[in-house]
């Protein structure tokens, strides 16, 4: 996977280098500000109410 | 045999190829997952305690404003500012913005929460009643991280724009189940009031970095002192 990105990467050595680190900055920005705020009230780690189970 | 050689190489490269594919799946779940972890105890504390503070500082600017009003006895609705939570026992200078509600979109924002249910709580003017807060244990500012550090004796202070509200915590419940709404009671289940009163609930989950149990510190209304110019803080958190 990330070999055949690499490959099909445009430019020498250096400009994969930045363009791929370009990358991983926005995989992390996409999962920072939009995957991890979905998946964390899904997850049971930070429910600190007493409630009827209900959302809380 | 060349074609021979050529297909045999083929195939233990497709293999090769669909093993480090899985590999590189593996790497990359634990890499997300590790960045989740420092998402969830790190960059939450961060925005929100961005976020807290700012609004913090806002209704501190609210309260000195020459136009400032004092009216304690409007209405407070869902996400509303009530005042600060100062609690030595967590910290030298620990303060907590307090907002009305108890969902994920106002603790998110790195403040206690004030239950508006299943028992509508009683606000710290209220004649009597039970003033119940909620907040998170790690991540999103981790308001309660050390609610196991406050116990019997320790002092609780509510900030108003116009009173300081003296808590003293009489007990502390040290895990009980997530439908156990009874601690948040107007007189709370499992403390030692019998009574109606003024009291202060702080709850939190247990234990740390899990969702498994509840815990609660209740507190009773030592006195009321009436807020001074320089907005003095009362002695229980002049002493630490």
């Amino acid at each position: 996977m990330y070999g055949w990105i690499w490959r099909h990467l445009p430019g020498n050595a250096l400009v994969r280098a930045v363009i791929s680190l370009l990358l991983v900055l926005g995989a992390v920005y996409v999962l920072f500000q939009y995957v991890f705020p979905w998946a964390e009230p899904l997850l049971p780690f930070n429910d600190v109410t007493v409630n009827n189970g209900g959302a809380g | 045999m060349r074609q021979q050689r050529t297909a045999a190489g083929r195939t233990r490269g497709r293999g090769a190829a669909l093993l480090g594919a899985v590999g590189e799946l593996l790497l990359t779940l634990g890499v997300v997952l590790a960045l989740f972890v420092g998402y969830s105890l790190w960059w939450t504390d961060l925005v929100a305690d961005g976020r807290s503070g700012q609004a913090g500082d806002r209704l501190r600017q609210a309260w000195t404003a020459p136009s400032a009003a004092a009216s304690p006895a409007r209405a407070y609705r869902t996400g509303d500012v009530v005042g600060f939570l100062h609690v030595p026992a967590m910290g030298r200078d620990y303060q907590v913005l307090i907002r009305m509600g108890t969902g994920l979109d106002v603790l998110n924002e790195g403040v206690a929460g004030v239950y508006q249910e299943p028992y509508p709580s009683a606000l710290p003017w209220d004649a009597a009643g039970n003033f119940a807060l909620a907040a998170h244990r790690d991540g999103h500012g981790a308001k309660f991280h050390d609610l196991d550090d406050v116990g019997k004796g320790a002092a609780v202070v509510v900030e108003t724009q116009d009173h300081w509200y003296v808590y003293r915590v009489d007990a502390t419940l040290d895990q009980t189940s997530k439908y156990d709404t009874g601690i948040v009671a107007p007189v709370p289940e499992g403390s030692p009031y019998r009574g109606p009163g003024r009291y202060i609930t702080l709850t939190t989950c247990t234990p740390v970095y899990t969702s498994r149990y509840r815990m609660a510190v209740w507190g009773s209304l030592v006195r009321v002192d009436p807020m001074d110019a320089h907005r003095t803080p009362p002695p229980e958190l002049r002493a630490g």
